[in-house]
């Protein structure tokens, strides 16, 4: 297995997704959609950012279980 | 495929499952008084309940056999597209949610109108009636093209009997019906995808002699446990390309387009409720779905690799999912299996042709109708509409039979539909400056350019990351990047040239006005403060005008003012808000733990004599 099969997409999925991410919460922070004085809107920014590294973990933990089953 | 599948009882347990539904959907029916509670529900579901039905919108009977069929050939990766909705939640959550929840928008189209003009509601609303039919019309395939091969019906009279099936049950109960049979049917499928992956790996273990896990685990290649797809290779199942058309172009066109998944968030009974449901459907429901719709693929894969002569040597890649539960699975629970197949198509299509017959009713008959229309005339024509759609559907199916497979079916909607509207609707709310000409210019525009990107590839090429371009047949998945990229450009570079929209008109169409959309839909400053949500017993008052009247006190416990709007639910939780309505509160009185309702609540609520509800306040 080389690099373009395993860490490559992940790379790429995490990079241009995580651009969008982080695009995403400034904009909702900085329009004050999200107000982060509100203690139900912080619950969400957690559980937000939680979400992301949930993937994140998911798809890497296999990359690397697949790997080490070569 | 030619090998016989089902038996004698399996047809039964099918027949009977559509039975069942059909009742269960009707029964629903009682709920919709209005063309509000016909299309959303009247606003009142718990996040748990719109959950699960998310879930059966959100797989389709397309789902199990297009996936089984790419997991299958390439193994885990099959899961990429169910496991990449995350990056657009933040803007989703906290931005289009409470946009389309407190402006009151009955369809997409209607947001385009108010953020832009009419012509651009009218070009948007032929857009996604395009989409959601055609959409409606793969579903009707793909459940046909399997039921068709176990009771040898012609599949045109299969399409036919599908149609009729899902419009009785429809007919009569609109949006309730549809969350209801839906929350059935969600449940179905997961368990059946669930229980075919258990019975699928304890006859891996069976043929192999050791534990049914270990034997489905080492018995798949290391580059089929990946679980993304090789980065541009081959052409037709590559990660980057399948990226941009469905990471990107098919997660914002699903969760701020579908009009199906918009009408269910509208059902929620508040905005936080509706980000629970979005929350926990990403979060823990999308994984479980991936499984539930793969797995046939793996364990075939698995057997193949163990035993190559069990499943046809000359089976089609689509026909997978009906192989492998045809010899995994005992008679009867195939039959069970293939009708979780109809669950997830009923469940879908009932959605598509509830969103379709909405935005025909609330953006074309409507604004062309010149004389106001009473609820029951319109209830009446919404009704009539959703067979009118279900009829073109079937009408779209031998068109859609002509493509190679469903995966490139469902996909050339995706790159085809989804970017102009995708890119109209996010920079209409993320883009101030984006102006109504440029919304127009992006739509024929941006269709333009794409439709030239299909006669020239090369247009696509420096798009394409280096994935192969396919004599005679082009780009597939990559063709979303450059498509979103034209409709952008376009609509960036008209909006520079153009006088952008009074800041007036765009008041609670932007994302920039999401703080103060609460007060708009309130109609006064919203009361922030938390308080407790009591259990009262309810009191009829036939001449009380529309407003719920508590006592002093337990205004006091939830932080209430006269005035303030406040929600009130049997208290059974397990009932989701069935039986709820909004209102707000009146003059209070002296009376603790009682709650004076009028006519118009008990009728809207059905609320049960002897039975206590819970109150809550909204804002």
């Amino acid at each position: 297995m080389n690099f373009s099969q395993t860490w490559l997409p992940f790379i790429y999925l995490y990079g241009v997704g995580g651009i969008a991410f982080i695009i995403g919460m400034l904009i909702i922070i900085r329009s004050n959609a999200l107000r982060l004085t509100f203690k139900r809107h912080l619950k969400w920014v957690w559980v937000l950012i939680y979400g992301f590294l949930f993937y994140a973990a998911i798809h890497a933990v296999l990359i690397y279980v697949a790997i080490g089953s070569q | 495929m030619n090998f016989e599948v089902g038996t004698q009882l399996d047809k039964i347990v099918i027949l009977v499952y559509f039975a069942v539904v059909m009742g269960f959907g009707a029964y629903f029916g009682k709920y919709s008084k209005t063309t509000t509670d016909y299309f959303f529900g009247g606003r009142r579901f718990a996040w748990w309940l719109i959950t699960i039905s998310i879930v059966a919108t959100g797989v389709g009977s397309h789902s199990f056999v297009k996936y089984s069929t790419k997991a299958y050939q390439y193994g885990l990766s099959s899961t990429m597209t169910y496991l990449n909705d995350w990056f657009f939640m933040p803007l989703f959550m906290f931005g289009w949610l409470p946009i389309i929840y407190y402006t009151k928008v009955r369809s997409i189209p209607e947001y385009f109108e108010r953020r832009f003009n009419s012509t651009a509601r009218y070009l948007a609303t032929m857009m996604i009636l395009l989409y959601m039919i055609g959409y409606i019309a793969i579903q009707f395939l793909t459940l046909a093209t399997a039921l068709y091969r176990i009771y040898a019906i012609p599949l045109m009279l299969t399409v036919v009997l599908i149609a009729i099936a899902t419009t009785i049950y429809m007919h009569f109960g609109g949006q309730t019906s549809v969350i209801f049979t839906d929350l059935f049917q969600g449940f179905i499928l997961i368990f059946a995808g669930l229980l075919l992956f258990f019975l699928g790996i304890q006859f891996l273990g069976n043929q192999v002699g050791i534990n049914g896990l270990s034997a489905f685990w080492m018995n798949l290649s290391p580059l089929q446990k990946l679980p993304l797809a090789h980065f541009n290779h081959p052409p037709d199942f590559n990660f980057v390309g399948i990226f941009w058309q469905d990471g990107v172009a098919g997660s914002v066109g699903f969760l701020f387009l579908n009009q199906g998944l918009i009408m269910r968030f509208m059902a929620a009974k508040s905005v936080n409720e509706g980000r629970k449901a979005a929350a926990i459907n990403v979060l823990l429901v999308l994984p479980i779905s991936a499984i539930v719709v793969s797995n046939a693929g793996w364990i075939g894969r698995a057997i193949t690799n163990v035993a190559p002569e069990m499943l046809p040597l000359e089976m089609a890649a689509n026909d997978v999912f009906v192989a492998v539960t045809n010899i995994v699975s005992s008679p009867g629970v195939f039959g069970f299996i293939i009708a979780a197949l109809c669950a997830a198509l009923m469940s879908t299509a009932d959605t598509l042709v509830n969103a379709s017959s909405a935005v025909i009713v609330n953006d074309i008959y409507r604004p062309l109708s010149k004389n106001v229309k009473s609820e029951k005339q319109e209830l009446k024509f919404a009704r009539w509409t959703s067979i009118g759609v279900k009829v073109i559907a079937v009408l779209l199916v031998p068109f859609f039979n002509s493509f190679d497979s469903i995966y490139e079916a469902h996909g050339w909607f995706h790159s085809t539909f989804t970017p102009p509207l995708v890119v109209g609707v996010f920079l209409g709310i993320f883009w101030k400056r984006f102006t109504s000409q440029a919304v127009i210019a992006t739509f024929l525009g941006g269709a333009f350019l794409m439709i030239l990107g299909q006669f020239y590839p090369e247009l696509i090429s420096p798009f394409s990351h280096g994935i192969e371009l396919r004599p005679g047949r082009g780009y597939s998945y990559i063709g979303a990047l450059y498509n979103i990229i034209v409709c952008a450009g376009v609509g960036v570079i008209v909006s520079l040239f153009t006088k952008s929209d009074s800041s007036k008109k765009l008041i609670g169409l932007t994302v920039y006005d999401v703080h103060k959309l609460k007060s708009i839909f309130k109609g006064s400053d919203a009361n922030e403060e938390e308080g407790e949500t009591p259990v009262v017993s309810w009191k009829l008052d036939p001449k009380s005008a529309d407003v719920l009247k508590f006592s002093i006190n337990d205004m006091k416990l939830m932080k209430a003012n006269p005035g303030d709007l406040v929600y009130i639910q049997d208290s059974r939780w397990w009932l989701g808000g069935l039986k709820s309505a909004h209102s707000k509160y009146g003059k209070p009185h002296n009376e603790d733990g009682v709650v004076y309702i009028s006519s118009s609540h008990l009728e809207h609520g059905q609320f049960v004599e002897g039975l206590t509800l819970r109150a809550e306040k909204e804002m």
